[in-house]
């Protein structure tokens, strides 16, 4: 976590792509809305989805109730279930577009994309569009491409409070640089993502409403693509976490969980049914776990045995 | 008064209800002032509030201790939490007279920092986070919005409880225990280990949740009227390997991020790109989502034929 990475141009084009199509989207959506909505996005339910994702972003939730809980689009997807009345399918649709971020990491102050714009406001749009769970996961990443300007602004912006800090301890005051640390960064995070999150629910529901309304008459092949990125994508997920473990000695344990999985997931045995997906990333955990500790033993055997000799 | 005058009488001492604030206070807003010039630095200086006023009483000494603890500062705040009680440890004794300098204070937050976050982010983001989420998106998938309930609950849980006890150990052991601790190899073993289980768990991952098919497939003339159809799945890869495409892909994936330093984020535009071509109507009626040129690469859509069994 030491290597600090600024949003490099990538982060920004793909930002101005994102504005581009939304703004594209919303200029053409009197042309492609041609049916009233099924779920329509009230301005309270829109705020509600927007308080979210300020708090998922904010400390107030025990801190790792933040980062590790309303972050992720499975919880954030049951709770604008709730918000919109169809805690089932948004915890579905939720559950889907996690499956992006399912190897997610964070570290040293950069994200790759914003799990959490994706799953508060995606799932958001795709209740309101009417969409399948398979097919939400690129509204998902493109509404999360978006939500990494937020936290770039907000991880630049924030050094001016470091210098409020600053200044308070000059002044031995203890009190301001508590606040600075938790008040005013809090007021201006709370600025630059509810109200970005409510607009884009309260505005872009009918947008997206009509558009999958068109791409469902006219265009079923973009759907169409929109699943098959749905089993791409997660590997960029765990790509990313791989960046960080698979290294060393521990490689060949990769293709040995992966292997085991297959074997008890059912492929090699065509008759067998594959259990539920909790089962085998589970079962493999634990027969990681014993893996893990059995190496472990084994390595430091062999270092004290290399020691006596 | 200054530090080195006191004795028994005056003698400044925590409480374990003070460094239990120290810790709430960097469990909720460790992360509230994140930025790119001091990271956590903010944090911990918020932390360390309660401590500062309990064992500083002079303005002097309190600015000294405030602007110590506003540097750079950035580690996996759940893990990393045995810094905090570690440096707790020191400037309790420090308050009291030990010989405990700025520098002393400043070499174990900044040597630390660093080696505590691989291993931190390695057990929370790296191996218990995928695990829970998986189990949670299975449930939650199945129709059962339980799964997002039953994932928070034993994240947080297990979360909170690691940091909690991670800060005590720290504290209660100091910075010769936590410098003893980590010559004595445990942190070397523990990430090795959490590399063994974060890897496997990764790999189950792959197997779950990467979807690629390749099912070309060609009718063979075998002589006497009689076809043979040949399917590049089941026939060629099915016969190596079934589920190689996947795994392959996600490799390439890897090495295009961590090798080659490709932007993770070009890679998602590339691949949802990659996706609508796959789907491109260019060949057959328009609008059949079977006709694309790439179809056969991928999964097949609900209207198109399924690929035979590997």
């Amino acid at each position: 976590m030491k290597h600090t990475q600024y949003p490099g141009r990538a982060t920004k084009v793909a930002a101005l792509v994102s504005v581009a199509v939304l703004g594209a989207l919303m200029f053409a959506s009197p042309v492609l809305a041609q049916e009233t909505p099924a779920v329509t996005a009230g301005l309270l339910q829109a705020a509600l989805v927007g308080l979210g994702y300020y708090l998922s972003n904010s400390p107030w939730i025990l801190g790792i109730g933040g980062f590790f809980g309303l972050y992720r689009p499975l919880v954030a997807g049951l709770i604008v279930g709730l918000i919109f009345g169809d805690p089932v399918k948004g915890a579905q649709i939720g559950a889907a577009i996690n499956l992006l971020y399912i190897g997610f990491i964070s570290a040293g102050g950069s994200i790759p994309a914003d799990p959490s714009v994706a799953g508060w406001v995606g799932t958001a749009l795709a209740l309101a569009g009417g969409l399948d769970a398979a097919t939400a996961i690129t509204l998902g990443v493109a509404v999360g491409l978006l939500g990494t300007l937020v936290f770039f602004t907000r991880m630049s912006v924030d050094a001016v409070f470091a210098h409020r800090a600053d200044a308070a301890a000059e002044n031995g005051d203890i009190g301001g640089v508590a606040r600075a640390n938790w008040l005013w960064p809090q007021i201006f995070l709370f600025l630059i993502s509810f109200f970005p999150a409510t607009i884009a629910v309260y505005a872009g529901a009918p947008v997206v409403q009509g558009a999958i309304t068109t791409l469902q008459t006219d265009w079923p092949w973009v759907l169409r693509g929109f699943q098959i990125a749905g089993g791409l994508l997660p590997a960029i997920g765990i790509a990313l976490n791989m960046r960080f473990i698979f290294r060393g000695s521990a490689i060949p344990f990769y293709f040995v969980g992966y292997v085991f999985a297959m074997l008890i997931g059912g492929r090699f045995f065509p008759g067998v049914t594959a259990p539920a997906i909790g089962t085998i990333v589970v079962t493999t955990a634990i027969v990681g776990a014993a893996a893990a500790w059995i190496f472990v033993s084994l390595r430091s055997e062999r270092a004290s045995g290399a020691r006596e000799a | 008064m200054t530090a080195e005058m006191r004795d028994e009488g005056t003698r400044v001492s925590l409480t374990r209800g003070d460094v239990r604030r120290a810790f709430w206070l960097w469990t909720f807003f460790s992360h509230a002032n994140y930025n790119y010039e001091r990271l956590q630095g903010t944090a911990f200086a918020h932390a360390m509030t309660p401590i500062i006023r309990k064992l500083y009483k002079s303005p002097e000494e309190v600015k000294a201790a405030l602007k110590r603890h506003l540097v750079f500062f950035n580690t996996e705040p759940n893990v990393g939490g045995v810094i905090h009680g570690a440096v707790i440890a020191m400037e309790e004794q420090r308050a009291n007279g030990a010989p405990i300098d700025d520098d002393d204070i400043n070499a174990v937050k900044s040597g630390l920092m660093g080696p505590l976050a691989g291993v931190g982010d390695s057990i929370s983001q790296g191996t218990i986070t995928p695990i829970l989420l998986s189990i949670g998106i299975g449930i939650a998938a199945a129709g059962q919005p339980f799964g997002a309930i039953l994932y928070f609950v034993l994240e947080v849980g297990i979360m909170v409880a690691l940091a909690y006890f991670f800060w005590f150990q720290g504290y209660d052991r100091g910075r010769e225990g936590v410098t003893a601790m980590l010559k004595s190899g445990l942190l070397d073993r523990v990430l090795t280990g959490a590399g063994v289980l974060g890897n496997m768990v990764m790999g189950a991952l792959t197997f779950q949740f990467v979807n690629i098919y390749l099912t070309l497939s060609w009718n063979i003339d075998v002589g006497g009227g009689q076809t043979n159809l040949f399917d590049v799945n089941r026939d060629l890869l099915g016969a190596i390997m079934p589920g190689l495409l996947p795994l392959a892909f996600t490799l390439l994936t890897w090495y295009l991020i961590a090798r080659r330093r490709v932007s993770p984020i070009w890679l998602l535009v590339a691949y949802v790109v990659i996706a609508m071509l796959a789907a491109l109507p260019l060949l057959g009626p328009a609008g059949s989502p079977c006709s694309s040129i790439l179809n056969p690469f991928f999964q097949p859509d609900a209207g198109c034929p399924p690929p035979p069994p590997a």
